[in-house]
Order: C-alpha cells, then sequence, then structure tokens
C-alpha cells in the first residue's frame, strides 16, 4: 500500500496528550499489540522447544533430535517430549535417560503407541 | 555459580577448573591447552557483567575524568598515550568487539588483541546458514562470515575468554545469537555454558532470515526465559531496519515500534527490564546533516524507553570501502552516545564495507569508540541538548508518529496481520508509506506449521519452561514432589482447568521443577552431554595441522583474518582516472608477485589527475623466522656509570635546533632535567635554540670547549636535514675540531644510517630519550 505522509490529520487525537501521557499510550499499545503473541507461546510447543527441553534432562543433541523426530512421526509431540520419555521410563521401569536412549535409536515405538493409545 | 564482583574472584574458581594455564603477555595463546580437557570445562560464572565505574573527578595520570571505569592491569594505551604518560583510562560503558573469522582458533586471538585494547563484550558472528538449521551443530567445522555456534567451540571460545580476562584484569562478557529455528537450544547451550549474552528478538528471524511467525514468537518465549535465568543480556534486532531500509532514516518511527513489540513480549517472557537492552543505530551518514536527525531520534528513544539497557551500536548502512569515512562517521555515532546515553558502545569494523572485517581493523573499530568516548568524557557538563525549539518538536513528531504506528497495527488485527501487509521496514516515514517494505505470511516462511498445541497432559519436567506445564501429572508419573508453592498453586490450576494467565510463576525464575528429574542441566552442570567432534575432515585439528609452522611461530606470513593466509594491502596513487588506475593497480601488484589480487578501494582524487588505489593480494612466500636477520639492541649503560663519568671529565654539550626551524620540544626533551634528559646526568648544556645558523653551533662549542655538539633538524623538504647535517660535518673540519668533538643530529625522519653518511657520529630518531644519547656519548668517550 502507498500512502502519502497524512500525519498532521491522524495526529489530531494525540497532539494534545502531555509526554507522560503519551508515553503511557505507547507502552499500552505495545502490551496489546503482544498480548495474543504470549498467549500463542504459552499454548503451543514447537520440536526446537521439545528438543531444548530433552538437551536440559540431559540427553545429547543427536540424541534429542532423535526423540523428537519419533514423537512427531507418532504425533504426540503435543504431550511434551519429556513427557514421553518419562511415562516410558515408567512403564518399562527402567531410568528415564535409558529410556529416552532406546526411544532414539528406534526401540520400543510400540510400546509408546500403547501407552499413548496410538491407532496403527 | 555465583555472580561474578571482579576478575581476582574468578581467578580462584579458574585455577581448578584450567590446570593453572595462565597467559604470558610475551607469549602467543596455546589453541591445544584451551582443547586440552575441553569435556571437563565449567564456567566460572553466568551472566552479564558491567564496567567498575569510577568515581567522578577520578586522577589518570595528569587529568581527571568524570565517566570511566577501572584501568586495566594490561592494556596497549592509544597511540598518543606516550605524550600523556602512557595512561589508557577506559571510558565508562562496555565496548563491544564483533568477531567473524569463521575459525574458533583465529577468533580466540583476536578476542585477546580486542581485550587488550579495551573491549569487553566479544560478540561472536554464527556462520551463514544456522538460523535455518533445525537443531545443534556439533564439533568445530569451519564456517563462512562467522563461525557454527557449536558447544564445543562455545566452551573453548569462553574457556579462552578466562585466561584474557585474566591477562587483562577485567571480567569479559561472551555473546551469540539466539534466533532462527533452534532458539530455545541455542538459549540452553548458552545458559549452560556461560554465554553472558545473546541478540534474541522474534522480529529478525521473521523479516531477515524468512522464518514463519507463529514459530519464532513459540520459540521466542521459551529461550527468553532460559535466558532471564542465566541473567543473559538481551539484545534486539530492531537495527536491522537501519541497514536495511532504502531510506534509513525514514523508519525511526518503525524502530520505536520494533523495540517496544520485543521489549514487551520479554518482560511478559520473563526477562527483568536490565536485561533488556534495545539495539539502536544513529540512522543517517554525512553527507546527510546527520546529527540533525540522529540526536532527536536518540532522545525520543530515551524517553520512551528510559528504564531499559541501551546498546549504542555504529552506522552500517552508508559504510563505504573507505575507511576513513567509516571511522568518521563511527566518531560521529558515539558523539551521539555520550550526548544521551550508551551502557554499551558497540563497534563496526570500518572495512566492514569492503571485506570480512580483518583482524587489525576490529581492533580500529574498539579505539575509535574508546578515543570517542574518552575524548568526550563528561561533554554534558559543558553543553546541554535544549528542552525547546526543533530538537523537542522532532522529538514529539517520532513519538507521535510511532504511536500512530502500533494503532494501525491493532486496527487492522494485530501484529501478524501488519507483518502480511508489508508495515515492517517500509522506507515511508510512517505513516506515510512507500510499498517497499517486506511482506511475510502467516502460514509461509521456513519451518511454517510446525507449532503444536499444548494436549491437557502436556508437561515438560525441567527448569525455565515457559507457558503450560502439567506439573501435577509431571509429579504423579514421577512420584516426585516439587517444593515450590507457586508451581504447586499453578499445577492445581492446570487441574482444575483454570486458565493460567498472569501466574506469578510464569514470568519468574525457578530451579524447582528439576526435582522431578533430579536436576536438569541448568542447575547441574555435570549433567550436560559433551559431544566433541562428529565430521573427521571439517575440524580443528585438521586445520591446526595444515598451519602448524605459523602458529608456532617458525615461520611468519602476513595475515588479516587467518593464520598464515598471507593477505597484504598496498596503498597507491596513480596519476590516471579511476578505470585505469584500478586495472594499472592489479598490474603492479602481480607484478610484485601477488596473488588473488583485488580492488578493494578506490578514490577519485581528480578524475585527470589521479586515483587512490588499495589493492589486496597474498604473499606468495614465508619468511623462516630463524632467518630473520635484526640489528643488535646495545644495552643503555647503567646512570650511575654515566654520571661518574659526566662528572670526571666534566662534560659540555652544546645543542640547537638548526636551520629555520622553530621545533623546539624534541631537543628539550633530550636535555631537560624534568623530561630525564640529559642535565640529570650532570652534562652542562648550553641551549642555543631554534632556527640557529650552523656557524653559530660551531662558534659555541669552540668558545665553551664543548665536546659534544646535538643538532635537531625536523624539517626534510628539500633534504634540508641532510644538507644541515653535511655542513656541520664540513664546518667542524674547516674550524679543525671534528676530531675533538662528537656530533649527534636528531629528529623525527633521522636515522641512524643516515647521519653516518652525512659525517655525523650517530644520529636519533623519534622516541629518543636522554639515556640512549648519554650511552652513546659515554661509550664514544671512553672507547
Amino acid at each position: 500500500m502507498q500512502r502519502e505522509d497524512d500525519f498532521k490529520i491522524r495526529r489530531k487525537n494525540i497532539k494534545d496528550l502531555s509526554d507522560e501521557k503519551l508515553k503511557e499510550r505507547f507502552w499500552d499499545l505495545a502490551n496489546k499489540v503482544v498480548e495474543p503473541m504470549i498467549e500463542m507461546a504459552k499454548e503451543y510447543t514447537s520440536p526446537s522447544i521439545e528438543r531444548s527441553v530433552l538437551l536440559r534432562m540431559s540427553f545429547n543433541s543427536l540424541q534429542a533430535k532423535a526423540i523428537v523426530n519419533k514423537c512427531l512421526e507418532l504425533d504426540i509431540l503435543g504431550k511434551g517430549a519429556g513427557h514421553i520419555v518419562l511415562r516410558l521410563a515408567k512403564e518399562e521401569n527402567i531410568p528415564y535417560k535409558e529410556a529416552g536412549e532406546k526411544l532414539a535409536s528406534g526401540e520400543l515405538i510400540e510400546k509408546v503407541k500403547r501407552i499413548f493409545k496410538i491407532k496403527a | 555459580m555465583s555472580e561474578i564482583k571482579n576478575v581476582n574472584e574468578c581467578r580462584g574458581k579458574m585455577d581448578k577448573n584450567i590446570k593453572k594455564y595462565v597467559l604470558k603477555t610475551n607469549e602467543k595463546i596455546d589453541v591445544l591447552k584451551i582443547l586440552n580437557d575441553l569435556d571437563k570445562y565449567k564456567p566460572r560464572r553466568k551472566g552479564w557483567t558491567w564496567r567498575k565505574k569510577l568515581p567522578k573527578g577520578t586522577l589518570v595520570g595528569p587529568f581527571t575524568y568524570n565517566q570511566i571505569s577501572e584501568n586495566l592491569e594490561n592494556s596497549q594505551p592509544l597511540p598518543a598515550a606516550h605524550y600523556f604518560k602512557n595512561i589508557d583510562p577506559q571510558p565508562d560503558c562496555i565496548i563491544t568487539s564483533e568477531i567473524a573469522s569463521g575459525r574458533f582458533e583465529d577468533d580466540i586471538r583476536r578476542f585477546r588483541m580486542a581485550a587488550y585494547h579495551g573491549a569487553d563484550h566479544i560478540m561472536v558472528i554464527r556462520t551463514t546458514g544456522q538460523s535455518h538449521f533445525d537443531g545443534l551443530i556439533e564439533g568445530t567445522p569451519e564456517g563462512v562470515g562467522g563461525v557454527p555456534i557449536t558447544r564445543k567451540q562455545v566452551r573453548a571460545s569462553r574457556k579462552a575468554l578466562d585466561l584474557i580476562e585474566n591477562e587483562v584484569g577485567r571480567p569479559i562478557n561472551f555473546h551469540s545469537y539466539v534466533s532462527g529455528v533452534a532458539g530455545p537450544e541455542i538459549a540452553v547451550l548458552f545458559n549452560e555454558e556461560g554465554v553472558n549474552g545473546a541478540h534474541q528478538d522474534p522480529q529478525y528471524n521473521i523479516l531477515y532470515r524468512g522464518i514463519n511467525m507463529f514459530r519464532s514468537y513459540v520459540d521466542a518465549a521459551e529461550a527468553k526465559k532460559i535466558m532471564a535465568n542465566a541473567k543473559m543480556l538481551q539484545i534486539d534486532g530492531a537495527h536491522n531496519a537501519n541497514a536495511t531500509a532504502k531510506e534509513a532514516w525514514k523508519v525511526m518511527p518503525e524502530l520505536l515500534v520494533q523495540h517496544s513489540i520485543n521489549c514487551a513480549f520479554s518482560i511478559k517472557a520473563g526477562m527483568p527490564q536490565n536485561l533488556i537492552a534495545l539495539s539502536t543505530v544513529p540512522p543517517t551518514s554525512a553527507p546527510a546533516p546527520c546529527i540533525k536527525i540522529d540526536l532527536p531520534y536518540a532522545v525520543a528513544l530515551r524517553d520512551f524507553f528510559e528504564d531499559f539497557i541501551f546498546r549504542a551500536q555504529m552506522n552500517t548502512r552508508y559504510m563505504e570501502s573507505c575507511t576513513r569515512e567509516v571511522t568518521v562517521s563511527h566518531t560521529l555515532n558515539a558523539l551521539i552516545s555520550r550526548l544521551t546515553s550508551a551502557h554499551l558502545q558497540s563497534t563496526i569494523t570500518p572495512d566492514e564495507g569492503r571485506n570480512v572485517p580483518w583482524h587489525y581493523n576490529s581492533i580500529h573499530g574498539v579505539n575509535t569508540a574508546k578515543q570517542s568516548l574518552i575524548a568526550l568524557d563528561d561533554i554534558k557538563e559543558l553543553i546541554e541538548i535544549k528542552d525547546e525549539g526543533i530538537l523537542k518538536e522532532k522529538v514529539r513528531e517520532i513519538k507521535e508518529r510511532a504511536i500512530l504506528f502500533l494503532e494501525e497495527i491493532l486496527k487492522v488485527g494485530g501484529y501478524f496481520e501488519a507483518v502480511e501487509k508489508g508495515f515492517f521496514v517500509d522506507s515511508g516515514c510512517y505513516p506515510e508509506r512507500a510499498n517497499d517494505g517486506i511482506i511475510r505470511y502467516k502460514e509461509g516462511g521456513v519451518a511454517a506449521g510446525t507449532i503444536i498445541r499444548r494436549d491437557k497432559d502436556y508437561f515438560a519436567p525441567v527448569c525455565c519452561h515457559f507457558g503450560y506445564n502439567n506439573l501435577s501429572l509431571a509429579q504423579e508419573i514421577t512420584g516426585k514432589k516439587i517444593v515450590d508453592k507457586d508451581i504447586e498453586k499453578e499445577s492445581e490450576d492446570i487441574e482444575k482447568g483454570k486458565k493460567i494467565k498472569e501466574s506469578k510463576n510464569m514470568g519468574e525464575i525457578n530451579n524447582k521443577v528439576c526435582d522431578l528429574i533430579d536436576g536438569c542441566t541448568l542447575c547441574v552442570h555435570g549433567k550436560i552431554s559433551y559431544i566433541d567432534e562428529l565430521d573427521e575432515i571439517d575440524n580443528v585439528n585438521v586445520r591446526l595441522k595444515e598451519n602448524k609452522e605459523y602458529r608456532l611461530g617458525r615461520k611468519v606470513k602476513p595475515e588479516v583474518q587467518w593464520a598464515g593466509d598471507g593477505v597484504i594491502v598496498l596503498s597507491m596513487f596513480l596519476p590516471t582516472g579511476e578505470r585505469t588506475s584500478h586495472f594499472a593497480s592489479l598490474e603492479i601488484a602481480r607484478n610484485l608477485g601477488l596473488k588473488e589480487t583485488e580492488v578493494i578501494h578506490k578514490q577519485i582524487m581528480h578524475p585527470a589527475e589521479g586515483t587512490y588505489v588499495e589493492v589486496k593480494g597474498v604473499v606468495p612466500f614465508s619468511i623462516d623466522l630463524e632467518e630473520v636477520r635484526m640489528p643488535e639492541i646495545i644495552p643503555n649503560l647503567e646512570p650511575e656509570y654515566v654520571e661518574k663519568i659526566v662528572r670526571e671529565k666534566n662534560l659540555k654539550v652544546v645543542a640547537a635546533t638548526v636551520g629555520e626551524d622553530e621545533h623546539s620540544v624534541g631537543m628539550r626533551e633530550i636535555l631537560d632535567i624534568k623530561n630525564k634528559g640529559i642535565e640529570k646526568f650532570g652534562f652542562k648544556c648550553y641551549y642555543l635554540g631554534t632556527s640557529i645558523p650552523i656557524e653559530k653551533v660551531i662558534d659555541a662549542a669552540i668558545e665553551v670547549d664543548a665536546k659534544i655538539i646535538l643538532i635537531s633538524t625536523i624539517i626534510t623538504h628539500g633534504e634540508i636535514h641532510r644538507i644541515n647535517m653535511r655542513r656541520l660535518n664540513q664546518l667542524a673540519i674547516e674550524k679543525g675540531i671534528r676530531d675533538k668533538v662528537i656530533l649527534i643530529a636528531g629528529g623525527t625522519q633521522i636515522k641512524d644510517k643516515m647521519a653516518k653518511e652525512e659525517g655525523m657520529d650517530t644520529g636519533f630518531g623519534r622516541g629518543t630519550k636522554g639515556i640512549d644519547v648519554a650511552s652513546f656519548i659515554i661509550r664514544k668517550i671512553t672507547e
């Protein structure tokens, strides 16, 4: 969109605001703009977030990538990669590191499917 | 890990960490020692460190300063410092050096040089393309325009900086980028490895890296919370609009908007204001009347964002290949910093407009900042920015335009819609629109469609996780309890199906959730899984073997970027037009034997009379250091011995600046007792003054029976310095005293060999001290 500079017309609602009020308005607007983005961030996750969770759980980057890819294939990343690893460890009664490593190398896929009731 | 208070506190921790490897200022940093035991290395601290400011009126050498910080223990002062007792006062604000060699083993040498000149914020640029790499890279592969950011490179770099901060005596902040499609993972890596600051701004991902906007914001909240936990300083990406827009000075209202979006989002993601830095650049350069445009913008920004941190960057938008022009622009940028404020003064290498930054140019950039900031010490005590007239009007106008911009974002449905409509990086001065903004689509871009809604039973059992987290289920599965009350409350709320909106815990830092897994890597460093190398060919060990002889100092080649790269620059004036000069200069370089020649700068002096050209090329040979011939250094005599002989022999000196030459400073330095001149050894000095005829000098020597004649001859026009020396010798012969007197000439252009050619006993050049001259005289007299 091309538009001439109509600043003088547009400013009529703010031109009489004091400097303090102007600043307040600026920050009110900025906070309103980011509100939907922050809400979205609370409700969604991503492959990178889930890999970062697995890194914090002491998996290396190659294992983290493999585990997240498996979760994506099974369409269960919305449960959280850390959740899946811990749940698998509990069901198998093994340490979670071992559970994650097995999942990364393609083992226990059927078990995961059963736990999270994935068809086919 | 505790916060650092000073460098001595670190040193204790350091010894345990790296087995007492101490850098010696006369030795090269040893990359192999850095790489040794890297898998066991733990960073000595996390978080950002500011300089320790000194009180107003602090005396450094002969001057008082109001805006300085603690001196370094080892540093290289500005070139003119030797006139001022070699002082090297350090400005109060952090100084950044950007490092982009592409090989970390060369980066670390540049860290050391930059720190030695006063940089304490080392910003390592990432390799091209890493933003689109979905995951972490490992090992030490070579990069383009920067290094691939990997755990090993980050760890080795931080370890090297620990050594370097010990050498210079000031903590150094290490910085890189938390952007791209692997932001949260890189944030974890940086938190774990003690990286102190990072760029993080989802707008950068969207606009300049073409990454999907939803993915960028979802990832950003997580990354920011992880960064906040380590008290890393965040720098935003708004300055890129300056560097991209066709008419950079018109995007000022938008810049305020971009800063506000990242600031507001960061706070909501859990970052405290004092860790959020605005990356701001004076948008214009001469021949625009830049101060008149840049100053109101800088004031408007500081008004609206007064509680945030200001990272003042230098202008890159209008950089051409002339390093002189760039240096002037950057000096004016530092003037804006001092007239307003800056917590960090970042630097741009003056050669960035013509090639990848070369290391000595990085150092020039650091010195441009240091020199300007120190020169402008407390400028606001002398002049003040007017609070009326055109400046105030302009400030108000920029602010109002920014508010109108935000209003229209909301009016069109929000940020994402505004990006789709090309609101950003439009070169119209908002509300003017030029219709040349960057357009990105919600469903488009790299990693589009990759965000996933969290299920009701979603959880992540680690610290610093942002957003919905069903921790009551996590506790049930692990059978472990989290003790933190806020987390419990949040967890209960989730169970009851309450929407977590403004939970106290959401924005705060906690280290408790990981009790579920007996500690996460952010809390227990030992739990990190370290990968060394994945590529057998593309790694540091292979590169170190290739250029071993240059690293160990057996052979030498010039270099600008990497050890042994062989690059040099020829500067020349050719009395021909631009095009002819271009090709003639390449012929000259090739005839000199240079390879890979390239013109990197040319400037017309006059279309017909000539052109200045700089040509780079690669030297096709190396020098064996054992074969380098250097004149023997003759040590000076002990002052006591000199004094004994002078008094025994009652030595007299006649001294003068000869010819039509009014320079007196050099000679006074050599003579005066207060300048540690030769008077202090007991010489009786007869100083005749300036513009003294040679005849008068000889007559005076005969009259007072002086054994020594010192002449100073600075002017060299028409070889007058040589003529003066020759005349002095001839006249001494004619008067029959030549074998009874020692003739010494001095001056900035005088060399010993040249002086001897003209009949002097010796000659002294720039930097000569009284003891040098006295030692020569005594040796001559007693030989």
